[in-house]
């Protein structure tokens, strides 16, 4: 389903992914895990149109995307949920989703059920000011909004970081809910989670690929995991 | 090019879906009372100004709630919005001496004329952000300004004006104050109800994400460009529409109608009523005419005080007079409740 092929990404004059490739089956979830600066965000970014590779190709679907607009890809079904956990804080909940909703085309109670579906305790913030949600509800309001249309693959930008174990437990249900349901590629470094949900693991060390874990007894094995990194 | 075009098309059917839903769905009885409220603070407005400063007035309003949908919601500042008034005075100045002698049909053409415009610039113009796209505005609006005193200046009169004929046709009577009133009431009328149905519809939850993070925007699928365009040529239509009937009001035009320097003034009302708040354009539109028209009266550097409430507004109350009201009001309501809910425990 998306296939990223030998790929490098440069910022000015410092290449930062060398010769990057990486395959996803449909339904499949992939694992991106490495340490600060490995290059996880910006395999993300390239993969999301907004830096362009020196070299090699990104295929979604077997159709080249390589340096598509952001907003091409949406509509191809790509949706990307950025690390930085910001939604719209002016709006309402309702209106971050009512934009979604917009965008897709999809009735607007349709999409609310769909964020409920994943997260029900958010009908109590309809009508709050997203900025005022936690962090995690910021989170959960993001993949909620992703959901919305019909999303094909998911690009998730560490889900977890800096959040609250509870939290974390909770995004970890909704990833495992999600999971069959679409593709997609998760830059995590919680390996617990990992080894949890993840159906292939690629290990990014100094923006090259070191390592690719397929066996569900080596990502079920944090240590060997951490060893990895 | 086709894909372009095709592309623009589906924005612009996609607006009118969203503000034809907003239409239908939204309560028509709260519509029409707030248009009625609207009214009665001009109509009061007359026995103290004379129906011609009213008039005035109202028309300012306009341009200014056209600033709005530029700055207030889409959050892009631009120092130019002045020549698309220019632009409606004049198309409506030359179509009544050379094309027309109904009134009616030159303000038309003045609106059709700044939707042109704003076409034309905005293509360009809504590319970029933040100052450069201020100046940029501001660098087109001194273009047309110099077009209408040196190169055009045998049709425009260049510095002197031109002065307009055909104010009358039929029933319509623009040399009479109480006509002109009434038109410019219900022309003002119908630009705040259409642009209070258009930002309360998804279209204007969509200006107000790309105000916030227009980066984010693109990530759920929005080509920006295209609706930031969209956007900056209905501002400049209005702002066309509130230009022709400047031009009517005062039967006259001159090269002051697109003035760069006096963009500052309707940035001015527009912060000073709250940006991004219909309301507070209106009440900017007033507050800063009343400011304008009657300080000067007593004091002789008035523009003093203008400067004080600027500080004031950039300082201690962002949200303008409307803001600060909603404020007031929010923090009020919540004292209530919190008092209510303590009342109802002691029990």
């Amino acid at each position: 389903m998306l296939q990223v092929a030998g790929i490098d990404v440069a910022y000015g004059h410092a290449k930062v992914l060398h010769d990057v490739s990486l395959d996803l089956e449909e339904g499949k979830m992939l694992f991106v895990v490495g340490r600060n600066g490995a290059g996880k965000t910006t395999l993300l970014r390239t993969i999301m149109g907004l830096l362009r590779p020196l070299k090699g190709s990104i295929y979604f679907d077997g159709g080249d995307i390589t340096g598509l607009p952001p907003e091409q890809l949406y509509h191809r079904g790509i949706r990307y949920v950025t690390q930085d956990k910001k939604v719209f804080g002016s709006l309402t909940v309702r209106e971050n989703i009512e934009i979604a909703a917009y965008s897709s085309g999809e009735p607007l109670s349709q999409a609310l059920d769909k964020v409920l579906e994943i997260y029900p305790k958010m009908k109590d913030f309809l009508n709050l000011k997203a900025g005022q949600l936690s962090g995690g509800q910021r989170q959960i309001l993001l993949i909620g909004q992703a959901m919305v249309g019909n999303p094909r693959l998911l690009l998730v930008d560490e889900p977890t970081q800096g959040l609250a174990a509870i939290v974390i437990n909770e995004i970890a249900r909704i990833l495992k809910h999600l999971k069959g349901r679409l593709s997609a590629v998760v830059v995590e470094q919680n390996l617990p989670l990992v080894s949890q949900l993840a159906d292939r693991v690629v290990v990014l060390k100094e923006g090259k690929v070191t390592q690719v874990l397929d066996d569900a007894s080596e990502i079920c094995n944090t240590s060997l995991l951490e060893k990895a990194l | 090019m086709g894909n372009v075009v095709k592309e623009r098309g589906l924005v612009l059917e996609k607006t009118f879906v969203a503000v034809g839903k907003q239409l239908t769905q939204a309560g028509v009885g709260q519509k029409a009372l707030e248009l009625i409220l609207i009214g009665v603070v001009f109509l009061i407005l007359v026995p103290f100004l004379g129906a011609h400063r009213a008039t005035d007035f109202a028309i300012f309003c306009i341009i200014v709630l056209s600033f709005d949908l530029l700055y207030g919601y889409m959050g892009r500042l631009s120092f130019g919005h002045l020549l698309y008034v220019g632009v409606g005075a004049y198309t409506v100045g030359l179509a009544l001496r050379y094309l027309t002698t109904n009134p009616l049909l030159a303000i038309v053409l003045g609106i059709v004329a700044a939707c042109l415009a704003g076409m034309a610039v905005g293509a360009i113009t809504v590319r970029i952000a933040g100052a450069a796209f201020a100046l940029a505005n501001l660098a087109f609006n001194r273009v047309g300004w110099f077009l209408v005193m040196s190169p055009l200046k045998d049709i425009t009169g260049g510095e002197n004006g031109l002065s307009i004929r055909n104010l009358s046709f039929w029933y319509v009577n623009f040399r009479n104050p109480t006509f002109r009133f009434w038109f410019v009431l219900a022309s003002l009328l119908l630009v705040f109800l259409f642009l209070r149905i258009f930002t309360s519809s998804s279209y204007g939850v969509l200006l107000r994400s790309i105000k916030e993070d227009e980066k984010r925007v693109r990530f759920l699928g929005y080509n920006t460009q295209l609706y930031k365009w969209v956007t900056f040529v209905l501002a400049a239509t209005v702002a066309g529409f509130g230009g022709a009937l400047t031009a009517l009001n005062y039967g006259y035009v001159n090269p002051n109608t697109l003035d760069v320097h006096a963009n500052a003034g309707i940035v001015f009302a527009c912060l000073l009523g709250g940006s991004g708040r219909l309301y507070g354009a209106l009440l900017g539109g007033i507050i800063y005419m009343l400011i304008t028209n009657l300080l000067p009266v007593y004091f002789q550097r008035w523009e003093f005080f203008l400067g004080v409430a600027l500080l004031l507004i950039v300082f201690r109350f962002r949200g303008g007079i409307w803001g600060g009201l909603e404020a007031l009001y929010s923090g009020l309501a919540a004292r209530v409740k919190s008092g209510s809910s303590k009342e109802g425990m002691s029990r």
